[in-house]
């Protein structure tokens, strides 16, 4: 990580709060307005999706309707379920938009996410060992974790957790490497299983049960367009949150170095552990601005569509401290992504003769 | 056919599986708002009809609720939230207007005198326009009309008189014949509120004795005396009805009182202007955990997850700075002070930080 004196790290945060602070005086009218478009495309995609695909036996009816469903599903977890329960927009006191009791059309649970995510993610951004975001427990993603044969499968597991990752986002409170290891039990787990299969179990019914029950004479084609909805949402923010954290120069962190952080490190941490991605307004949409991944990493909790107009100023802060403000296009990222999944399944010496692009001393970490 | 969904608990429990929402009617709303806000189901909305000057600094607002709003008695008052500036304002006004009026063409009134510096009021004069929604609640309060046979006296203080009008127009449409006094306190004759329906009242109910007095008019000024009192015929047998002023309800309390008559013949209906801007002295005060029925007090900068802690609550929580928004909570009512932003809170209802929220005063926490 980039290595700032004490005074530095006062003034980026200083510099990082005084952007905050603008934004924060500058809510209005505007962003209200752009949340509830974007809730009312939602519905609407949603409905229309719904609507048309127990006319799903017309073939182009099918993909048009499993289209509206996916994208119905990808822009109400990520521009709106993601941004709403990080409190983007609880100053609108807008009961349906409060951060505290919003609910997602996912598996995982409101109340697990926001423990996993937006206390022990956001919180500890890519610190090995205590952010299990990085890897989620499955895929070893750095020199951090040491090799093991099993890792040599672990592009299939990639693949798995990309097409199920609602499940996998479900699970993620289960701590599974944690209770292999018998740091914890089962039955500690309970509560949170419980909530789990209430939340998991309302979705599953939604979608293969309910939808095709209630439309029985074409039940499999309705079936078959919810998987298809859902596997296309699965496959899409698995992606786009991939692209986030674990790109080529995205960094890692230790325990000790984070240890007892002043706000200034904290920022730094989040800005080198955090990478974007270009794209066109209706990618950044879909992405939930998880595009903007540093500026989002920086203000969790400032509305996601303002992400795009600060950035230059992030930018700007960026190279007045030297930080490399990670950023590409997304087949580029994402190129990355792969690659870095790739090459740590493979033994160490094996890696840095073929990518030594993914070196520890080549992204910048202090072994 | 949305009602049904809170009608029916097997159609409501189908609601929430397919919606995830505990207000499964409201997922539409987004799209209702769209054909006629007064078809959403979150709140109760009611439409704008006509808008009256009343005085230089009061207006009357003539309201439509959804048909679903469940009507009033003389001397409630409602909850309005109004969108300013993409946030949600609650305040609540007395009605003005009489059940009769509802029951009759459906329309309901309040009557609004703008507050020096006052956010709602002073938006409500400036920018609410004929046609635009606002929610309200139903309706509340027991500031209720005497029964037929019982004479009253009413003392009343400049916009005090609004729920008063609603009294008296309703005892005049009822054929009350019991004498009723009316004390009416206005600065001026300008600033007599709906002088021409009180005009019309004493000229049409014989029972209605209508006194005006100004208390700064130049040569008179005619402020509540034990003396005005004294000209009420056998004011001992009246019912007494005060709003107003905190000053001149305080004043006519005692003086009622030393005439020896029973407080459960006094009715007050209070309402004050929002507390001014605190400085960083008055911080800390009286906390109040509604949920667990605690108290604590604080002194200085405490934050309120400190002082819930301090009272043995454990609140959800996360970074304890302000970032995850895993303590975010309801505050029932109070000030408090944003830590970070250094701003000051509404006094209503909110979602709040307890972590970076310190109390300024007494403040009731949805804990």
């Amino acid at each position: 990580m980039q290595q700032l004196t004490e005074s530095q790290l006062n003034e980026l945060q200083q510099d990082l709060d005084q952007i905050r602070d603008q934004v924060i005086a500058d809510l209005g009218e505007r962003d209200a307005n752009y949340i509830r478009k974007v809730v009312r495309l939602h519905r609407s995609l949603e409905v229309g999706g719904r609507v048309m695909m127990p006319f799903g036996f017309i073939p182009p009816v099918l993909v048009a309707a499993t289209t509206a469903l996916g994208l119905s599903k990808i822009i109400e977890n990520m521009e709106i379920g993601h941004n709403v329960m990080h409190g983007q927009y609880d100053w609108m006191n807008d009961p349906s938009l409060n951060s505290q009791t919003y609910e997602w059309d996912t598996a995982c649970g409101g109340d697990s996410w926001r423990r996993t995510h937006n206390y022990e993610h956001h919180t500890y951004t890519n610190i090995i060992g205590k952010d299990r975001d990085y890897g989620y427990d499955l895929l070893r993603l750095s020199e951090d974790e040491p090799w093991r044969p099993a890792h040599l499968f672990q592009f299939a597991n990639y693949v798995m957790l990309s097409a199920f990752f609602q499940w996998g986002v479900g699970l993620h409170e289960l701590e599974f490497e944690g209770l292999r290891k018998r740091e914890i039990t089962l039955k500690e787990k309970m509560p949170f299983l419980k909530e789990f299969f209430r939340k998991g179990g309302r979705q599953a019914f939604k979608d293969y049960v309910f939808f095709p029950a209630v439309t029985l004479p074409v039940a499999p084609i309705v079936l078959a367009g919810n998987v298809g909805a859902n596997l296309m949402r699965n496959l899409w923010s698995s992606t786009v949150i991939f692209c986030g954290h674990f790109t080529q120069d995205a960094e890692t962190f230790t325990e000790e170095e984070s240890e007892g952080e002043s706000k200034g490190h904290w920022y730094l941490r989040q800005m080198t552990g955090s990478s974007n991605f270009t794209g066109n307004r209706w990618i950044h949409l879909m992405s939930g601005h998880l595009s903007y991944q540093i500026e989002h990493h920086v203000f969790p909790d400032l509305p996601a569509h303002r992400y795009p107009e600060i950035s230059a100023q992030v930018q700007a802060v960026c190279k007045k401290y030297g930080i490399h403000y990670n950023t590409g296009s997304f087949a580029g990222q994402y190129g990355t992504v792969l690659k870095r999944i790739a090459g740590f399944s493979l033994p160490d010496r094996l890696r840095r003769r073929l990518l030594p692009e993914f070196s520890a001393a080549a992204a910048g970490h202090a072994i | 056919m949305l009602s049904q969904f809170q009608a029916s608990t097997a159609l409501h429990w189908l609601g929430r599986q397919l919606f995830n929402r505990d207000d499964p009617a409201a997922f539409f709303d987004p799209l209702l708002e769209r054909i006629d806000p007064l078809l959403t189901r979150q709140a109760i909305c009611a439409r704008v009809l006509s808008i009256a000057q009343e005085t230089a600094d009061t207006r009357t607002f003539v309201l439509q609720p959804a048909s679903r709003w469940q009507g009033f008695r003389a001397g409630q008052h409602i909850a309005m939230t109004l969108d300013i500036n993409g946030v949600r304002r609650t305040r609540t006004f007395s009605l003005s207007s009489t059940p009769g009026q509802w029951r009759e063409n459906g329309t309901i009134a309040v009557t609004v005198k703008r507050i020096r510096g006052g956010l709602v009021t002073g938006w409500m004069h400036d920018c609410l326009e004929t046609g635009s929604t606002l929610h309200i609640s139903e309706a509340f309060g027991d500031f209720d009309t005497p029964a037929v046979t019982e004479s009253a006296l009413y003392i009343v203080g400049g916009s005090g008189i609004t729920p008063v009008l609603s009294h008296l127009e309703t005892m005049a449409a009822d054929g009350f014949e019991a004498p009723v006094t009316l004390l009416y306190y206005v600065r001026t004759r300008q600033d007599i509120i709906a002088s021409e329906r009180l005009f019309a009242l004493a000229r049409q109910w014989p029972a209605l004795t209508l006194n005006l007095l100004t208390t700064d008019e130049p040569g008179s000024s005619q402020r509540l005396t034990d003396q005005h009192l004294q000209q009420v015929p056998d004011i001992n047998a009246r019912r007494c009805y005060l709003c107003g002023p905190e000053g001149l309800m305080d004043l006519a309390s005692e003086l009622l009182s030393r005439r020896n008559i029973p407080e459960d013949r006094i009715h007050c209906t209070r309402f004050s202007a929002p507390t001014v801007e605190l400085d960083r002295d008055s911080l800390g005060g009286q906390v109040q955990f509604a949920q667990s029925r605690q108290q604590a007090e604080s002194l200085g900068d405490a934050s309120l997850l400190d002082i819930a802690e301090a009272s043995g609550l454990s609140p959800k929580h996360g970074c304890r700075m302000g970032i995850c928004h895993q303590c975010s909570c309801r505050k029932n009512s109070g000030t408090v002070v944003n830590r970070l932003t250094g701003k000051t809170s509404g006094s209503g209802e909110e979602t709040i930080q307890l972590c970076v929220s310190v109390p300024a005063g007494a403040v009731s926490i949805n804990l």
